[in-house]
């Protein structure tokens, strides 16, 4: 609710002022910055349930060129729980891929050793009457090469979301300055 | 000082369905509107269209879109199209997950918009799309409605309209 008058209470009476206070309904959370010494992955948690969708904001960069940055929510790394569909072009053509539920994680971006950006939304992360999806769009330039896309990963789970991981594909790391940033958007 | 989303509406669909969502007297004092859209219909079919109307209107209208299935890639223009929705052949509980960004929305000038849509089901078959829209008409939008083109927007579809301005 936005905050649409003051009121004050003085020596010559009750006063009441209008304002237009537009409440800031987009508020950061976390952000994680990795360190020198690198990092698989990228933990949010304790995720406060006072928000209706949440964001996050990336520029991330990892030592091996072509990964998935994926994502796991509540901490759920179990068989077949996460689906992917990614729309993508690599400058000189365009591709579609994706499955069902037969994954461990849900893949969000392609990452390479430059960095690029990515911004992913979760809507409704705590109504219990939906399975979580999450929407990414991303890019990564190479001076060259590189690629764009727009991916979704559905969690196969209406439970609210309190944690989100966020992690390299295979053995790979986040190098150091790869930033995260979690922010809620209120309803 | 940026002011960053400020909520106008949020509208969420009880248990009858409504086979549209409109936002109406949408205040004129922001710089532009973002609606995010978390929706399924109950139409018979993997998918439904979901159009918008602005003011009311459904005509001047013109599109470009990209979208993948999961498997292939399409591209071309559907007018006032926002996305291929989960309806009810996709997967149980599982809604879109969808932003439309109007700039500008009281200029006077022709209004454009862009739509970041996605689907998700379990199976190859989904649809992330992405569009630029234009409504070649120079009046202020006061008006959005999202319609779908067959059955109704069903019980926990949520759209959320926000007003985004920047104040120094």
């Amino acid at each position: 609710m936005s905050i649409t008058r003051l009121t004050t209470n003085g020596l010559n009476g009750t006063k009441y002022d209008n304002v237009s206070a537009d409440n800031y309904y987009m508020e950061p959370i976390a952000t994680t910055l990795v360190g020198s010494g690198g990092s698989a992955t990228v933990t949010f948690s304790n995720i406060p349930t006072g928000y209706k969708h949440l964001q996050i904001r990336g520029i991330q960069k990892m030592t091996t060129s072509t990964r998935w940055s994926w994502v796991r929510f509540n901490g759920d790394a179990g068989s077949n729980q996460y689906t992917y569909h990614s729309l993508q072009g690599n400058g000189s053509s365009a591709s579609a891929a994706g499955g069902g539920f037969a994954d461990t994680y849900g893949r969000i971006t392609l990452a390479d050793t430059q960095f690029g950006g990515v911004v992913f939304d979760i809507l409704d992360y705590t109504n219990t009457s939906k399975i979580k999806v999450v929407r990414s769009l991303w890019g990564v330039d190479l001076n060259g090469s590189g690629y764009v896309g727009i991916n979704s990963s559905a969690w196969n789970n209406t439970t609210a979301i309190t944690s989100i991981t966020i992690g390299c594909e295979g053995s790979d790391t986040y190098t150091q300055n790869t930033r995260f940033s979690l922010y809620g958007i209120k309803g | 000082m940026a002011f960053t989303y400020s909520k106008l509406v949020e509208t969420t669909v009880g248990a009858g369905g409504t086979s549209a969502i409109t936002f109406n007297n949408i205040p004129q004092n922001y710089n532009d509107l973002v609606v995010k859209i978390s929706g399924r219909g109950s139409a018979s079919a993997l998918t439904s269209v979901v159009s918008i109307l602005l003011n009311g209107s459904s005509t001047n209208f013109t599109n470009k879109y990209i979208a993948g299935s999961g498997a292939s890639v399409s591209t071309g223009g559907i007018v006032q199209f926002v996305g291929d929705f989960p309806a009810a052949t996709s997967t149980a509980s599982t809604f879109s997950n969808t932003e439309i960004y109007i700039p500008n929305y009281t200029s006077s000038a022709n209004k454009s918009f862009s739509v970041d849509h996605i689907h998700e089901t379990n199976g190859t078959t989904a649809y992330a799309e992405l569009s630029a829209g234009l409504w070649s008409n120079v009046t202020f939008i006061t008006n959005i409605t999202l319609s779908i083109a067959s059955g109704t927007f069903v019980q926990y579809s949520t759209a959320t309209l926000y007003g985004v301005k920047a104040e120094v």
